[in-house]
């Protein structure tokens, strides 16, 4: 029998239509679904009426943006003036009454949209990390002894469900209680929110670390037993890079919701973040302020998208185990 | 030749729920210095659980295990042991895995650039020089495996366990292990303990082969010495009489004397139930 | 409690000395006065960085005032402004010192101070404003209630509307098994006791409290039946259907026009004219550890208040400016506008002149009068938040120990020293006793006199009188 003849349908991948492909799935796709979602915003937009003016389309938000940077550079020219201002006022008061002290104070003026989003990003890490200093030690003793594991499990999943708005008075009072200083170091209210975000986050990381300790495989057990490494060198160089992917795992989940717990202990808690910036604009009730609160919901959401990637990148930089940085 | 390992009357029960269930029943074992011992048995029949016993991984119900005079009921690196599924740490290149166990046994002892020169000197041994900075995930199972056993080796150990080392190879790979084996017990003349499925290994690799009996309540059935020459070469083996004798004599014993009993039941064969597709009902 | 214990007894002997020596008290006064022109330079304040409190209306414009136009800073105070949830909140904050002041609904301190509510000596040294509030009421209501009102010529409804138009709309509401419901910012707020007052002139009972049977709703015999909204929240409520009216402070009265939720009624400049409305409320204690400071804030308080009315109210717009900054009251500016600038909106297109809707520095709006506390307290007796009955006495212990006049001195007359306002702008203090005279232009006519608190309590129909106990 001859041999078939090559034909013009053999398709033979060229480089071109490797790139063009390749564009047309991180580009072109998803800036096609993106532009979808704003028309239909836009769109829906136009059609929902509320006391306050009509619901935000992606042209009144993107206009909100100009307009609270522009603030920013404005408070922070008034900030500058302020400066000047307390150092004129600092010399002629020292040329009156040298017994004076003369203390530096910060702007006392309000914080821009900028600022409020350094707020909540300090606020956020400061939680989740206190909730790392707390949780892995934690899960890794509970992974190790089935006996701690069993015996702390039911607080565990008790606590796991509760929202932060249920903790938050609860925090606040203890905070108000205990937390008692003529110059506080930091405001009472992010301890607050930074405390209730550390209550919501630690339960995804204790139980992710402590299953990642618990399924270590036997056979490396085993290798550090027939060692003989004592307790401390088996968790160093064994139990830890051995679980931190599972760590790392907890340890994203754990930061997603405490950024959405955040927002929420913001809110209530008064903390000068974003939080605080959706729940004033509301009660002000202006006729931008369902633009601006759109406009915080649009900067929350890439926030903790970025959150999580950045989380996802160190997760793949630390961990051996490439399946689980997958996605 | 000194015996340094006494196995001395083992009896192994494990707790279950429906009551103890006896694993090895008496089981006592002699092995001399620079020995090389295969232990082999059909699926389940303990050989496991005495090498577990041995590494100290297990503790033994009744009875012990003496090395050098003095027992021993804990694992340690004086008994090394290379296990069936490699084990290296996945996130420690070849080099530092060797280094981990070297450090911790000579740690002490030893200046870091004597203790690298014998890392990489035991990595020679297993042929792993050219890969040894790579990590598990980078290198092929064979290469693994012998990272592991040079990871024993580092150890110095007094006596060398190697469960099943070779099972989760493919067969021309196992048979390069087989001779790098050979090639580094005729140096370093260890007392080696494996446990194999193989009986061509067996025969090639051992001084003396163990065969256990069937479990429940295993125990060593019969032993084989292996007078073959060393050097022992694969090919030239084939069509040597005594290895062929030895060999059939293994295999007697697994499949006449320890034979598996998975006899059918009943004389009559199941009857085949109705299962043919539905024809096309034509009109 | 210690200090408040030193206080009465100082307060019993101070009182003795007054009474056996009237004219050597008067004699001090003409002293303190003319001392003021050889007073040692007030001196430098003692706490320099303060927070204040406020919440989201019209009316805290002084304190963003003083902080704007640099006034604070000029007295080498470093503020910083924070805006409160709700009224309970900021009371709790100035007590427990999270806030060194607070603009205060003047009933605030006294219920304090007296202990209904939280127990806490607190005190003001400055009034903030006159007048200021309205009651609004739903579309729905107001539609009820527009029959009933005689119109003018052009067929808008003639002012003030009184309560009366409500009763019969109420009665229907009850009648059906609906209760009239209505929010109020909080239980000692004017705005409480000016919704009470408003629906007692037309016949309509805002029902009782009785602390002392531990039933503090305030509801007891009710016709209508007054809740807690806070302020921001209130036109939301309305819209909702939670309630059917309101008393708030601006700009939520006007916002509710603007939204098309509900309707204006009155005003309560039409209530009670020139009413005292807020007051900046500090604790007893801050003012005796840091009397410098005290001072010195209330210096440049009064100079905002100043500027809020100078040149007939010109400065008002860039006034509206600032308060429509999202950390103040953050409204549109349109909406803050209206009613400081001498407009209010009552029905959608019916705006009427009513320049003195917010007065804060003419007519003497700053100063805090002693005849202002005790009309508070003669409401708070006739609703029965006050119990029992009180001998007038008690009733000017109490304003004296709230209402502190003396501070307020200190401050203006180191003003007039300053050169920065004119003596002949306040009142004339070598001869102020703190009592203003006999007031008759409330809405039901009555005229009060706050040197007989007990007389004035017995002229209401509706209303504990002297002797009755609940």
């Amino acid at each position: 029998m001859s041999a078939v003849p090559y034909t013009q349908t053999t398709h033979v991948p060229n480089k071109l239509g490797v790139l063009v492909r390749r564009t047309i799935e991180t580009l072109v796709l998803p800036l096609a679904g993106i532009v979808v979602f704003l028309v239909l915003w836009s769109v829906a937009a136009q059609k929902i009426d509320t006391s306050l003016g009509k619901f935000p389309g992606p042209a009144a938000v993107y206009l909100q943006f100009g307009a609270l940077y522009s603030e920013h550079i404005i408070e922070r020219e008034k900030a500058a003036a302020f400066y000047k201002r307390q150092e004129t006022r600092t010399k002629e008061r020292l040329a009156q009454d040298p017994g004076y002290a003369p203390k530096l104070r910060a702007y006392t003026g309000k914080e821009t949209f900028l600022d409020q989003i350094f707020t909540s990003l300090i606020t956020v890490m400061s939680g989740f990390l206190l909730a790392v200093i707390i949780a892995v030690p934690l899960g890794i003793a509970t992974g190790l002894s089935k006996t701690l594991n069993t015996a702390i499990n039911p607080i565990i999943q008790t606590f796991k469900p509760v929202s932060p708005l249920a903790w938050l008075p609860l925090v606040t009072m203890v905070v108000s209680a205990l937390y008692v200083s003529e110059e506080p170091m930091v405001a009472k209210s992010f301890i607050t929110s930074m405390i209730t975000v550390t209550l919501c986050c630690l339960w995804p990381m204790i139980i992710n670390t402590s299953v990642g300790v618990a399924a270590i495989d036997d056979d490396l057990l085993n290798v550090s037993r027939v060692l003989r490494l004592p307790a401390l060198k088996h968790i160093q160089k064994i139990v830890l890079p051995a679980s931190i992917p599972m760590i790392f795992t907890g340890m994203r989940l754990s930061l997603g919701i405490a950024w959405m717990v955040l927002i929420a202990a913001e809110m209530l808690a008064q903390n000068p973040g974003l939080g605080k910036f959706v729940w004033d604009e509301f009660q002000n009730g202006s006729s931008d302020s369902l633009s601006r609160i759109m406009t915080a919901i649009v900067v929350i959401g890439i926030i903790g998208f970025l959150l999580d990637r950045g989380m996802l990148q160190l997760q793949r930089f630390v961990s051996w185990d490439k399946a689980s940085a997958s996605r | 030749m000194q015996p340094i390992l006494d196995i001395s009357t083992i009896d192994m029960e494990f707790p279950t729920p429906s009551g103890p269930f006896t694993a090895l029943k008496e089981v006592s074992l002699r092995i001399n210095k620079g020995e090389f011992v295969s232990l082999i048995g059909h699926s389940g029949c303990g050989k496991s659980t005495v090498l577990n016993i041995v590494a100290g991984l297990y503790q033994a119900t009744r009875g012990g295990v003496v090395l050098n005079g003095k027992e021993v009921s804990e694992p340690g690196p004086e008994r090394a042991v290379v296990f069936q599924n490699h084990s290296l740490l996945p996130w420690l290149s070849a080099f530092e895995n060797v280094e981990l166990a070297v450090k911790q046994v000579f740690g002490r002892d030893k200046s870091k650039a004597e203790m690298k020169e014998w890392i990489e000197y035991n990595l020679h041994l297993v042929h792993m020089d050219h890969a040894m900075h790579k990590r598990p995930d980078e290198i092929s199972g064979g290469m693994k495996q012998r990272v592991g056993i040079a990871r024993a080796l580092a150890m110095q150990p007094e006596i060398l366990l190697m469960d099943e080392p070779f099972g989760a190879l493919d067969a021309l790979t196992r048979a390069h292990m087989q001779d790098s084996l050979m090639e580094i017990q005729s140096e370093l003349k260890n007392t080696v303990i494996m446990i194999t499925h193989d009986v061509d290994e067996a025969v090639l690799l051992s001084d003396r082969i163990v065969m256990m009996t069937n479990g429940p309540a295993a125990t060593i059935g019969e032993i084989l010495p292996v007078n073959l020459e060393r050097p022992r070469e694969r090919l030239a083996l084939a069509s040597d009489a005594e290895y062929t004798r030895l060999r059939a004599d293994v295999l007697r014993f697994l499949y006449e004397k320890q034979r598996k009993v998975e006899t059918i039941q009943t004389e009559q064969k199941p009857k085949k139930p109705k299962f043919n597709k539905t024809e096309n009902k034509a009109a | 409690m210690k200090i408040i214990k030193g206080r009465v007894t100082s307060l019993k002997r101070r009182k003795r000395l007054i009474s056996a020596a009237g004219s050597a008290a008067l004699l001090l006064g003409i002293l303190s006065n003319s001392t003021a022109a050889m007073a040692e330079k007030l001196g430098w304040p003692e706490k320099e960085e303060l927070k204040f409190g406020f919440i989201k209306l019209t009316d805290m414009a002084p304190i963003a005032i003083a902080y704007e136009n640099g006034y604070f800073e000029d007295e080498g105070l470093y503020v910083t402004i924070e805006a409160q949830a709700n009224w309970k909140v900021l009371l709790d904050g100035v007590i427990d010192g999270r806030l060194d002041g607070a603009h205060m609904l003047a009933g605030q301190p006294i219920a304090a101070t007296m202990g209904y509510g939280t127990k806490a000596h607190i005190i003001t040294p400055f009034s903030m404003d006159l007048n200021g509030n309205a009651i609004t009421v739903s579309n729905a209501v107001w539609d009820e209630m527009k029959p009933s009102i005689p119109k003018m010529a052009d067929g808008r409804p003639v002012h003030p509307i009184k309560a009366d138009a409500l009763k019969p709309v109420v009665e229907k509401y009850n009648n059906s098994g609906k209760p009239f419901n209505m929010g109020m910012v909080f239980p000692v707020s004017t705005h409480n006791y000016e919704l009470r007052y408003w629906l007692a002139a037309g016949n309509i009972h805002p029902g009782y409290y009785a602390p002392h049977k531990s039933d503090v709703s305030g509801n007891i015999n009710a016709e209508a039946f007054l809740s807690v909204t806070p302020p921001p929240q209130m036109p939301a409520t309305l819209e909702a259907g939670t309630i059917y009216g309101y008393c708030v402070g601006e700009p939520w009265n006007q916002q509710a026009v603007f939204k098309g939720i509900g309707v204006p009624v009155v005003t309560d400049y039409e209530i009670w004219k020139n009413n005292p409305e807020k007051v900046f409320g500090i604790t007893a204690a801050f003012a005796e550890k840091y009397p410098n400071t005290t001072i010195r804030m209330t210096r440049a308080l009064i100079r905002a208040a100043k500027w809020l009315d100078e040149k007939n109210n010109a400065n008002r717009p860039a006034a509206v400016k600032i308060l429509s900054q999202s950390n103040y009251v953050g409204a549109d500016y349109d909406v803050i506008a209206n009613s400081m600038t001498g407009t209010f909106e009552y029905e959608k297109g019916d705006k009427r002149e009513v320049p003195d809707f917010n007065v804060f520095f003419r007519y003497n709006a700053t100063y805090p009068y002693y005849s202002d506390a005790i009309w508070y307290l003669t409401q708070m007796r006739r609703w029965g938040q006050i119990p029992e009955t009180k001998p007038d006495s008690w009733y000017m212990d109490m304003a004296k120990q709230v209402y502190r006049p003396d501070i307020y001195v200190k401050a203006a007359q180191s003003l007039i020293a300053d050169k920065i306002i004119d003596a002949k702008d306040f009142p004339d203090f070598a001869s102020e006793d703190g009592f203003k005279k006999p007031q008759q232009h409330f809405i039901d006519d009555i005229v009060y006199d706050g040197k007989k608190p007990n007389d004035y309590i017995n002229k209401f129909s509706i209303g504990l009188k002297q002797g009755d106990v609940l």
